[in-house]
Protein backbone atom coordinates (compact mmCIF):
# COMPACT_ATOMS: atom_id res chain seq x y z
CA UNK A 1 0.00 0.00 0.00
CA UNK A 2 1.24 3.48 -0.81
CA UNK A 3 1.34 5.57 2.37
CA UNK A 4 2.57 8.86 0.96
CA UNK A 5 2.25 10.08 -2.59
CA UNK A 6 3.58 13.42 -3.76
CA UNK A 7 3.00 14.66 -7.30
CA UNK A 8 4.63 17.64 -9.01
CA UNK A 9 5.14 19.59 -5.81
CA UNK A 10 6.26 23.20 -6.12
CA UNK A 11 7.02 25.38 -3.11
CA UNK A 12 7.70 29.08 -2.73
CA UNK A 13 9.15 31.53 -0.21
CA UNK A 14 7.75 34.76 -1.56
CA UNK A 15 9.29 35.23 -5.03
CA UNK A 16 11.79 32.46 -4.50
CA UNK A 17 10.85 29.02 -5.77
CA UNK A 18 12.41 26.21 -3.71
CA UNK A 19 10.84 23.06 -5.20
CA UNK A 20 10.25 22.41 -8.91
CA UNK A 21 7.74 19.63 -9.62
CA UNK A 22 8.96 17.13 -7.09
CA UNK A 23 7.33 13.68 -7.07
CA UNK A 24 7.93 10.84 -4.64
CA UNK A 25 6.17 8.03 -2.80
CA UNK A 26 6.63 6.01 0.38
CA UNK A 27 5.16 2.51 0.71
CA UNK A 28 3.87 1.26 4.04
CA UNK A 29 6.69 -0.22 6.12
CA UNK A 30 9.40 1.32 3.97
CA UNK A 31 12.37 3.44 4.97
CA UNK A 32 13.16 6.08 2.38
CA UNK A 33 16.23 8.30 2.40
CA UNK A 34 16.21 11.80 1.00
CA UNK A 35 19.72 13.01 0.29
CA UNK A 36 21.11 16.16 -1.20
CA UNK A 37 23.46 19.04 -0.53
CA UNK A 38 22.62 22.15 1.47
CA UNK A 39 19.84 24.11 -0.18
CA UNK A 40 18.60 21.18 -2.26
CA UNK A 41 15.11 21.63 -0.78
CA UNK A 42 15.01 18.67 1.62
CA UNK A 43 13.79 20.60 4.64
CA UNK A 44 11.41 22.64 2.52
CA UNK A 45 9.95 19.39 1.24
CA UNK A 46 9.35 18.13 4.79
CA UNK A 47 7.80 21.45 5.79
CA UNK A 48 5.37 21.07 2.88
CA UNK A 49 4.42 17.56 3.97
CA UNK A 50 3.58 18.50 7.57
CA UNK A 51 1.70 21.65 6.55
CA UNK A 52 4.06 24.31 7.90
CA UNK A 53 4.55 25.79 4.43
CA UNK A 54 1.37 27.06 2.81
CA UNK A 55 2.71 28.55 -0.40
CA UNK A 56 2.79 25.41 -2.52
CA UNK A 57 1.27 23.73 -5.58
CA UNK A 58 0.86 20.09 -6.48
CA UNK A 59 -0.76 17.07 -4.82
CA UNK A 60 0.14 15.39 -1.53
CA UNK A 61 -1.84 12.31 -0.50
CA UNK A 62 -1.35 10.59 2.83
CA UNK A 63 -3.02 7.16 3.22
CA UNK A 64 -5.13 8.04 0.20
CA UNK A 65 -6.32 11.35 1.61
CA UNK A 66 -5.31 14.70 0.07
CA UNK A 67 -3.48 16.77 2.71
CA UNK A 68 -1.91 19.58 0.71
CA UNK A 69 -4.54 22.10 1.85
CA UNK A 70 -4.81 20.85 5.43
CA UNK A 71 -3.33 22.85 8.34
CA UNK A 72 -0.42 21.37 10.28
CA UNK A 73 -2.47 20.59 13.40
CA UNK A 74 -4.86 18.41 11.37
CA UNK A 75 -2.10 16.62 9.45
CA UNK A 76 -0.37 15.61 12.69
CA UNK A 77 -3.56 13.92 13.84
CA UNK A 78 -3.51 11.75 10.71
CA UNK A 79 -0.21 10.22 11.82
CA UNK A 80 2.50 12.24 10.10
CA UNK A 81 5.18 13.21 12.58
CA UNK A 82 8.30 15.32 12.13
CA UNK A 83 11.60 15.29 14.01
CA UNK A 84 12.59 18.81 12.99
CA UNK A 85 16.05 19.94 12.02
CA UNK A 86 17.78 21.41 15.06
CA UNK A 87 15.38 19.38 17.26
CA UNK A 88 13.28 22.39 18.29
CA UNK A 89 12.46 21.08 21.75
CA UNK A 90 10.45 23.27 24.11
CA UNK A 91 13.05 24.88 26.41
CA UNK A 92 10.55 25.74 29.19
CA UNK A 93 9.34 22.16 29.46
CA UNK A 94 11.10 19.26 31.17
CA UNK A 95 12.19 16.24 29.14
CA UNK A 96 9.10 14.33 30.20
CA UNK A 97 6.79 17.27 29.46
CA UNK A 98 8.36 17.53 26.00
CA UNK A 99 7.58 13.87 25.40
CA UNK A 100 4.01 14.30 26.66
CA UNK A 101 3.45 17.09 24.12
CA UNK A 102 3.76 14.41 21.44
CA UNK A 103 0.91 12.44 22.98
CA UNK A 104 -1.53 15.37 22.76
CA UNK A 105 -3.25 14.24 19.60
CA UNK A 106 -4.17 10.98 21.33
CA UNK A 107 -3.59 8.63 18.44
CA UNK A 108 -3.95 5.01 19.57
CA UNK A 109 -0.86 2.83 19.28
CA UNK A 110 1.91 1.09 21.11
CA UNK A 111 4.16 4.08 21.91
CA UNK A 112 3.88 5.31 25.49
CA UNK A 113 6.21 7.12 27.88
CA UNK A 114 7.41 3.72 29.14
CA UNK A 115 8.18 2.40 25.67
CA UNK A 116 10.11 5.56 24.80
CA UNK A 117 12.12 5.22 28.03
CA UNK A 118 12.78 1.56 27.10
CA UNK A 119 14.09 2.71 23.74
CA UNK A 120 16.26 5.50 25.19
CA UNK A 121 16.97 4.55 28.85
CA UNK A 122 19.07 7.66 29.44
CA UNK A 123 15.95 9.82 29.03
CA UNK A 124 14.28 8.09 31.98
CA UNK A 125 17.14 9.20 34.22
CA UNK A 126 16.86 12.76 32.96
CA UNK A 127 13.09 13.06 32.73
CA UNK A 128 12.87 15.96 35.22
CA UNK A 129 15.67 18.01 33.63
CA UNK A 130 15.35 20.82 31.13
CA UNK A 131 16.34 19.90 27.57
CA UNK A 132 19.17 22.46 27.51
CA UNK A 133 20.93 20.48 30.24
CA UNK A 134 21.15 17.45 27.92
CA UNK A 135 23.84 16.59 25.37
CA UNK A 136 23.07 17.01 21.68
CA UNK A 137 22.50 13.30 21.19
CA UNK A 138 20.15 13.10 24.14
CA UNK A 139 18.23 16.09 22.82
CA UNK A 140 17.81 14.22 19.54
CA UNK A 141 16.44 11.28 21.48
CA UNK A 142 13.88 13.57 23.10
CA UNK A 143 12.89 14.93 19.69
CA UNK A 144 12.49 11.41 18.28
CA UNK A 145 10.63 10.25 21.39
CA UNK A 146 8.30 13.25 21.19
CA UNK A 147 7.49 12.39 17.59
CA UNK A 148 6.95 8.72 18.44
CA UNK A 149 4.53 9.55 21.26
CA UNK A 150 1.94 10.46 18.61
CA UNK A 151 2.15 6.90 17.24
CA UNK A 152 2.95 8.07 13.71
CA UNK A 153 2.34 6.01 10.59
CA UNK A 154 5.14 7.97 8.96
CA UNK A 155 8.09 9.41 10.87
CA UNK A 156 10.02 12.20 9.12
CA UNK A 157 13.56 12.73 10.44
CA UNK A 158 15.37 15.89 9.37
CA UNK A 159 19.19 15.73 9.61
CA UNK A 160 19.35 13.81 12.84
CA UNK A 161 23.05 13.00 12.49
CA UNK A 162 24.05 16.64 12.13
CA UNK A 163 26.64 17.70 14.70
CA UNK A 164 26.64 14.41 16.63
CA UNK A 165 29.48 12.03 17.45
CA UNK A 166 29.42 8.93 15.19
CA UNK A 167 28.84 6.61 18.19
CA UNK A 168 25.72 8.55 19.13
CA UNK A 169 24.48 8.51 15.55
CA UNK A 170 24.93 4.71 15.49
CA UNK A 171 22.86 4.45 18.62
CA UNK A 172 20.07 6.56 17.13
CA UNK A 173 20.11 4.63 13.85
CA UNK A 174 19.85 1.38 15.79
CA UNK A 175 16.59 2.62 17.27
CA UNK A 176 15.05 2.73 13.78
CA UNK A 177 14.76 -1.06 13.69
CA UNK A 178 12.56 -0.94 16.80
CA UNK A 179 10.54 1.95 15.41
CA UNK A 180 9.90 0.07 12.16
CA UNK A 181 8.93 -3.09 13.99
CA UNK A 182 6.14 -1.08 15.65
CA UNK A 183 4.75 -0.46 12.18
CA UNK A 184 5.94 3.04 11.28
CA UNK A 185 7.45 4.00 7.94
CA UNK A 186 10.41 6.38 8.00
CA UNK A 187 11.70 9.16 5.78
CA UNK A 188 15.30 10.08 6.55
CA UNK A 189 16.77 13.33 5.40
CA UNK A 190 20.53 13.03 5.43
CA UNK A 191 23.71 14.65 4.20
CA UNK A 192 25.68 11.55 5.12
CA UNK A 193 25.08 9.57 1.92
CA UNK A 194 26.68 6.33 3.06
CA UNK A 195 24.70 6.14 6.26
CA UNK A 196 21.48 6.96 4.45
CA UNK A 197 21.94 4.30 1.81
CA UNK A 198 22.66 1.56 4.33
CA UNK A 199 19.67 2.44 6.50
CA UNK A 200 17.12 2.92 3.72
CA UNK A 201 15.26 0.65 1.29
CA UNK A 202 15.03 3.30 -1.39
CA UNK A 203 16.51 6.71 -1.83
CA UNK A 204 15.83 9.96 -3.62
CA UNK A 205 18.55 12.43 -4.43
CA UNK A 206 17.56 16.09 -4.59
CA UNK A 207 19.38 18.89 -6.35
CA UNK A 208 18.13 22.47 -6.49
CA UNK A 209 14.52 21.51 -5.81
CA UNK A 210 14.35 18.59 -8.28
CA UNK A 211 14.72 14.82 -7.96
CA UNK A 212 17.88 13.89 -9.86
CA UNK A 213 17.96 10.21 -8.95
CA UNK A 214 15.70 7.63 -7.37
CA UNK A 215 15.90 3.90 -6.84
CA UNK A 216 16.71 1.00 -4.58
CA UNK A 217 19.36 2.04 -2.08
CA UNK A 218 21.37 -1.13 -2.68
CA UNK A 219 21.50 -0.89 -6.47
CA UNK A 220 22.58 2.68 -6.89
CA UNK A 221 26.33 3.00 -7.45
CA UNK A 222 28.42 5.60 -5.69
CA UNK A 223 29.54 7.44 -8.83
CA UNK A 224 25.99 7.56 -10.11
CA UNK A 225 24.99 9.03 -6.77
CA UNK A 226 27.73 11.63 -6.65
CA UNK A 227 26.74 12.85 -10.14
CA UNK A 228 23.13 13.24 -8.96
CA UNK A 229 24.26 14.85 -5.70
CA UNK A 230 26.57 17.46 -7.20
CA UNK A 231 24.91 17.77 -10.61
CA UNK A 232 28.20 17.23 -12.39
CA UNK B 1 3.79 53.99 64.06
CA UNK B 2 1.71 55.69 61.42
CA UNK B 3 4.55 55.17 58.93
CA UNK B 4 4.69 51.44 59.65
CA UNK B 5 0.95 51.31 59.16
CA UNK B 6 1.31 53.08 55.85
CA UNK B 7 3.96 50.65 54.67
CA UNK B 8 1.82 47.67 55.67
CA UNK B 9 -1.26 49.08 53.93
CA UNK B 10 0.86 49.84 50.87
CA UNK B 11 2.04 46.26 50.76
CA UNK B 12 -1.51 45.02 51.07
CA UNK B 13 -2.73 47.22 48.20
CA UNK B 14 0.35 46.28 46.20
CA UNK B 15 -1.14 42.83 45.60
CA UNK B 16 -3.83 44.58 43.60
CA UNK B 17 -1.27 46.34 41.43
CA UNK B 18 0.41 42.98 40.97
CA UNK B 19 -2.85 41.54 39.65
CA UNK B 20 -3.17 44.46 37.21
CA UNK B 21 0.27 43.68 35.87
CA UNK B 22 0.21 39.91 35.79
CA UNK B 23 -2.45 39.75 33.09
CA UNK B 24 -0.36 42.02 30.90
CA UNK B 25 2.79 39.98 31.65
CA UNK B 26 0.99 36.78 30.72
CA UNK B 27 0.09 38.12 27.25
CA UNK B 28 3.58 39.47 26.64
CA UNK B 29 5.12 36.19 27.77
CA UNK B 30 2.89 33.86 25.80
CA UNK B 31 2.26 35.74 22.54
CA UNK B 32 4.71 38.69 22.54
CA UNK B 33 1.81 41.10 22.24
CA UNK B 34 1.50 44.29 24.27
CA UNK B 35 -2.20 44.70 24.90
CA UNK B 36 -2.80 48.45 24.96
CA UNK B 37 -6.51 47.90 25.62
CA UNK B 38 -5.73 46.14 28.93
CA UNK B 39 -6.68 49.25 30.93
CA UNK B 40 -9.98 49.74 29.09
CA UNK B 41 -10.98 46.15 29.83
CA UNK B 42 -10.19 46.73 33.50
CA UNK B 43 -12.48 49.76 33.48
CA UNK B 44 -15.17 47.93 31.52
CA UNK B 45 -15.11 45.16 34.14
CA UNK B 46 -15.68 47.77 36.83
CA UNK B 47 -18.64 49.19 34.87
CA UNK B 48 -20.06 45.70 34.51
CA UNK B 49 -19.62 45.33 38.28
CA UNK B 50 -21.41 48.65 38.92
CA UNK B 51 -24.27 47.65 36.62
CA UNK B 52 -24.63 44.22 38.20
CA UNK B 53 -24.64 45.63 41.72
CA UNK B 54 -27.27 48.15 40.58
CA UNK B 55 -29.43 45.35 39.22
CA UNK B 56 -28.85 43.07 42.19
CA UNK B 57 -28.61 45.47 45.16
CA UNK B 58 -29.06 42.68 47.72
CA UNK B 59 -25.93 40.88 46.51
CA UNK B 60 -22.76 41.74 48.38
CA UNK B 61 -20.32 43.43 45.92
CA UNK B 62 -17.46 41.02 46.60
CA UNK B 63 -19.72 38.16 45.51
CA UNK B 64 -19.79 39.78 42.06
CA UNK B 65 -16.06 39.20 41.53
CA UNK B 66 -16.57 35.71 40.12
CA UNK B 67 -19.39 36.50 37.66
CA UNK B 68 -17.53 39.59 36.43
CA UNK B 69 -14.34 37.53 36.00
CA UNK B 70 -16.26 34.97 33.95
CA UNK B 71 -17.71 37.72 31.74
CA UNK B 72 -14.20 39.21 31.35
CA UNK B 73 -12.85 35.81 30.35
CA UNK B 74 -15.50 35.64 27.62
CA UNK B 75 -14.65 39.17 26.41
CA UNK B 76 -10.94 38.32 26.29
CA UNK B 77 -11.66 35.14 24.38
CA UNK B 78 -13.74 37.08 21.84
CA UNK B 79 -11.17 39.90 21.53
CA UNK B 80 -8.47 37.36 20.75
CA UNK B 81 -10.52 35.17 18.41
CA UNK B 82 -12.08 38.04 16.46
CA UNK B 83 -9.17 40.49 16.26
CA UNK B 84 -5.79 39.82 17.85
CA UNK B 85 -5.29 36.39 16.27
CA UNK B 86 -5.34 38.10 12.87
CA UNK B 87 -2.16 40.03 13.63
CA UNK B 88 -0.38 37.90 16.22
CA UNK B 89 1.61 35.90 13.67
CA UNK B 90 2.98 38.97 11.91
CA UNK B 91 6.68 39.50 12.47
CA UNK B 92 6.43 43.23 13.15
CA UNK B 93 5.01 44.18 16.56
CA UNK B 94 3.34 47.34 15.27
CA UNK B 95 0.32 45.52 13.90
CA UNK B 96 -0.75 44.28 17.31
CA UNK B 97 0.13 47.57 19.02
CA UNK B 98 -1.97 49.57 16.54
CA UNK B 99 -4.82 47.09 16.76
CA UNK B 100 -5.03 47.09 20.56
CA UNK B 101 -4.58 50.87 20.64
CA UNK B 102 -7.55 51.17 18.27
CA UNK B 103 -9.62 48.82 20.40
CA UNK B 104 -8.79 50.96 23.44
CA UNK B 105 -9.93 54.18 21.74
CA UNK B 106 -13.16 52.63 20.51
CA UNK B 107 -13.92 51.11 23.91
CA UNK B 108 -13.23 54.34 25.78
CA UNK B 109 -15.68 56.23 23.59
CA UNK B 110 -18.31 53.50 23.74
CA UNK B 111 -18.07 53.55 27.54
CA UNK B 112 -18.55 57.33 27.63
CA UNK B 113 -21.54 56.87 25.34
CA UNK B 114 -23.00 54.01 27.35
CA UNK B 115 -22.19 54.89 30.96
CA UNK B 116 -21.53 58.64 30.87
CA UNK B 117 -18.37 60.42 32.00
CA UNK B 118 -19.29 60.82 35.71
CA UNK B 119 -17.00 59.22 38.28
CA UNK B 120 -18.40 55.98 39.69
CA UNK B 121 -17.41 53.53 42.32
CA UNK B 122 -18.53 50.16 43.57
CA UNK B 123 -19.95 50.46 47.09
CA UNK B 124 -18.05 48.16 49.39
CA UNK B 125 -20.21 48.88 52.44
CA UNK B 126 -18.83 48.60 55.92
CA UNK B 127 -15.84 46.59 54.73
CA UNK B 128 -14.23 49.71 53.26
CA UNK B 129 -13.79 51.23 56.70
CA UNK B 130 -13.47 48.15 58.88
CA UNK B 131 -10.06 47.65 60.36
CA UNK B 132 -8.20 45.18 62.50
CA UNK B 133 -5.81 45.99 65.30
CA UNK B 134 -2.77 43.76 64.89
CA UNK B 135 0.05 44.31 67.37
CA UNK B 136 -0.86 47.94 67.85
CA UNK B 137 -1.20 48.54 64.09
CA UNK B 138 -4.49 49.42 62.49
CA UNK B 139 -4.88 47.44 59.27
CA UNK B 140 -7.87 47.66 56.93
CA UNK B 141 -9.93 44.51 56.45
CA UNK B 142 -10.42 45.14 52.75
CA UNK B 143 -6.67 45.50 52.04
CA UNK B 144 -5.98 42.25 53.91
CA UNK B 145 -8.66 40.51 51.88
CA UNK B 146 -7.22 42.00 48.67
CA UNK B 147 -3.71 40.76 49.41
CA UNK B 148 -4.96 37.30 50.38
CA UNK B 149 -6.99 37.09 47.18
CA UNK B 150 -4.04 38.29 45.06
CA UNK B 151 -1.71 35.73 46.59
CA UNK B 152 -4.31 33.00 46.06
CA UNK B 153 -4.80 33.99 42.41
CA UNK B 154 -1.04 34.19 41.79
CA UNK B 155 -0.54 30.77 43.32
CA UNK B 156 -3.41 29.32 41.30
CA UNK B 157 -2.02 30.79 38.08
CA UNK B 158 1.41 29.40 38.85
CA UNK B 159 0.00 25.94 39.57
CA UNK B 160 -2.12 25.94 36.43
CA UNK B 161 0.87 26.90 34.30
CA UNK B 162 3.35 24.45 35.82
CA UNK B 163 1.24 21.45 36.81
CA UNK B 164 -1.58 21.01 34.33
CA UNK B 165 -1.85 19.79 30.77
CA UNK B 166 -3.27 23.17 29.78
CA UNK B 167 -0.28 24.93 31.36
CA UNK B 168 2.11 22.66 29.50
CA UNK B 169 0.43 23.53 26.22
CA UNK B 170 0.58 27.26 27.04
CA UNK B 171 4.31 27.11 27.87
CA UNK B 172 5.06 25.07 24.76
CA UNK B 173 3.09 27.50 22.57
CA UNK B 174 5.01 30.41 24.12
CA UNK B 175 8.26 28.60 23.26
CA UNK B 176 7.42 27.85 19.64
CA UNK B 177 4.05 28.34 18.04
CA UNK B 178 4.97 26.43 14.86
CA UNK B 179 6.25 23.29 16.54
CA UNK B 180 3.15 22.86 18.73
CA UNK B 181 1.12 22.64 15.53
CA UNK B 182 3.06 19.46 14.74
CA UNK B 183 1.54 18.05 17.93
CA UNK B 184 -2.00 18.90 16.89
CA UNK B 185 -2.26 22.13 18.89
CA UNK B 186 -3.97 25.13 17.29
CA UNK B 187 -2.02 28.13 18.69
CA UNK B 188 -4.94 30.49 18.07
CA UNK B 189 -7.15 28.53 20.46
CA UNK B 190 -4.46 28.58 23.12
CA UNK B 191 -4.19 32.35 22.71
CA UNK B 192 -7.97 32.73 23.07
CA UNK B 193 -7.90 31.02 26.45
CA UNK B 194 -4.80 32.93 27.59
CA UNK B 195 -6.32 36.31 26.70
CA UNK B 196 -9.47 35.29 28.56
CA UNK B 197 -7.38 34.39 31.61
CA UNK B 198 -5.44 37.65 31.41
CA UNK B 199 -8.59 39.77 31.37
CA UNK B 200 -10.28 37.68 34.05
CA UNK B 201 -7.36 38.42 36.41
CA UNK B 202 -7.42 42.08 35.39
CA UNK B 203 -11.17 42.29 35.99
CA UNK B 204 -10.75 41.20 39.62
CA UNK B 205 -8.19 43.96 40.08
CA UNK B 206 -10.49 46.42 38.28
CA UNK B 207 -13.43 45.62 40.56
CA UNK B 208 -11.35 45.93 43.73
CA UNK B 209 -9.79 49.21 42.56
CA UNK B 210 -13.29 50.53 41.92
CA UNK B 211 -14.16 49.74 45.54
CA UNK B 212 -11.17 51.70 46.73
CA UNK B 213 -11.54 54.80 44.58
CA UNK B 214 -13.79 56.13 41.88
CA UNK B 215 -13.20 55.69 38.16
CA UNK B 216 -14.41 57.13 34.84
CA UNK B 217 -14.34 55.78 31.28
CA UNK B 218 -10.99 57.57 30.97
CA UNK B 219 -9.35 55.70 33.85
CA UNK B 220 -8.05 52.96 31.58
CA UNK B 221 -4.86 54.85 30.76
CA UNK B 222 -3.91 55.15 34.44
CA UNK B 223 -4.64 51.45 34.97
CA UNK B 224 -2.52 50.52 31.98
CA UNK B 225 0.30 52.74 33.21
CA UNK B 226 0.33 51.00 36.58
CA UNK B 227 0.20 47.61 34.87
CA UNK B 228 3.18 48.56 32.69
CA UNK B 229 5.18 49.81 35.66
CA UNK B 230 4.48 46.63 37.58
CA UNK B 231 5.53 44.43 34.70
CA UNK B 232 8.68 46.36 33.84
CA UNK B 233 9.71 46.80 37.47
CA UNK B 234 9.18 43.11 38.18
CA UNK B 235 11.04 41.99 35.08
CA UNK B 236 9.18 41.12 31.87
CA UNK B 237 7.41 37.79 31.89
CA UNK B 238 7.95 36.84 35.53
CA UNK B 239 4.81 36.43 37.61
CA UNK B 240 6.14 36.68 41.15
CA UNK B 241 8.27 39.58 39.95
CA UNK B 242 5.03 41.30 38.92
CA UNK B 243 3.63 40.70 42.40
CA UNK B 244 6.75 42.12 44.04
CA UNK B 245 6.76 45.07 41.61
CA UNK B 246 3.13 45.76 42.53
CA UNK B 247 3.93 45.75 46.24
CA UNK B 248 6.87 48.12 45.76
CA UNK B 249 4.65 50.54 43.83
CA UNK B 250 1.83 50.27 46.35
CA UNK B 251 4.14 51.12 49.25
CA UNK B 252 5.69 54.02 47.32
CA UNK B 253 2.29 55.45 46.48
CA UNK B 254 0.89 55.34 50.01
CA UNK B 255 4.12 56.64 51.55
CA UNK B 256 4.13 59.46 49.01
CA UNK B 257 0.54 60.34 49.89
CA UNK B 258 1.33 60.37 53.59
CA UNK B 259 4.31 62.63 52.94
CA UNK B 260 2.47 64.94 50.58
CA UNK B 261 -1.33 64.46 50.34
CA UNK B 262 -1.51 66.22 46.96
CA UNK B 263 1.09 64.03 45.29
CA UNK B 264 -1.25 61.33 43.93
CA UNK B 265 0.74 58.51 42.41
CA UNK B 266 3.72 60.80 41.72
CA UNK B 267 6.10 59.02 44.09
CA UNK B 268 5.24 55.62 42.67
CA UNK B 269 6.07 56.92 39.18
CA UNK B 270 9.34 58.45 40.43
CA UNK B 271 10.28 55.16 42.06
CA UNK B 272 9.53 53.41 38.80
CA UNK B 273 11.77 55.83 36.94
CA UNK B 274 14.59 55.24 39.40
CA UNK B 275 14.05 51.49 39.17
CA UNK B 276 14.27 51.49 35.38
CA UNK B 277 17.44 53.61 35.45
CA UNK B 278 19.17 51.47 38.08
CA UNK B 279 17.91 47.99 37.18
CA UNK B 280 16.85 48.06 33.50
CA UNK B 281 16.13 44.31 33.51
CA UNK B 282 13.72 44.49 36.42
CA UNK B 283 14.23 44.29 40.14
CA UNK B 284 13.70 40.57 40.29
CA UNK B 285 15.17 38.66 37.43
CA UNK B 286 14.01 35.06 37.21
CA UNK B 287 12.91 32.61 34.61
CA UNK B 288 9.23 31.84 34.14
Amino acid sequence: MTLLEVERLEAFYGDFQALFGLSMRVEAGETVALIGANGAGKSTFLRCLVGLLDDKRGAIRFAGQPIDREPAERISRLGLSLVPEGRLLFPSLTVEENLLMGALNERPGSWTLRRVYDLFPVLAERRRQMPNALSGGQQHMVAIGRALMSNPRLLLCDEISLGLAPVVVDQIYQSFARIRSEGASIVLVEQDVKRASTAADRLYCLLKGRVTLEGSARRIGLDQLSRAYFGA
Amino acid sequence: MIWVETVVNGMLYGGLYGLLGVGLALIVGVMRVVNLSHGEFIVLSAFIGVSLSGMLPWVYPLALLLPVAIIAFGLGFLLQAALVNRVVTRPDPFASILLTFGVAVVMRNLMVEGFGADPRNIPSGRLAHASLAIGGLSVGVLPVFILALSVALFTALQLVLTRTRFGRIVRATADNRDVVRLMGVNPGRVYNAVMGLSLALASVAGMLLAMRSSFTPYSGVERLLVAFEVVVLGGLGTFWGAMAGGIVLGVAELLGLRFDPNAGPLYAHLLFLAGVLLRPNGLFRART
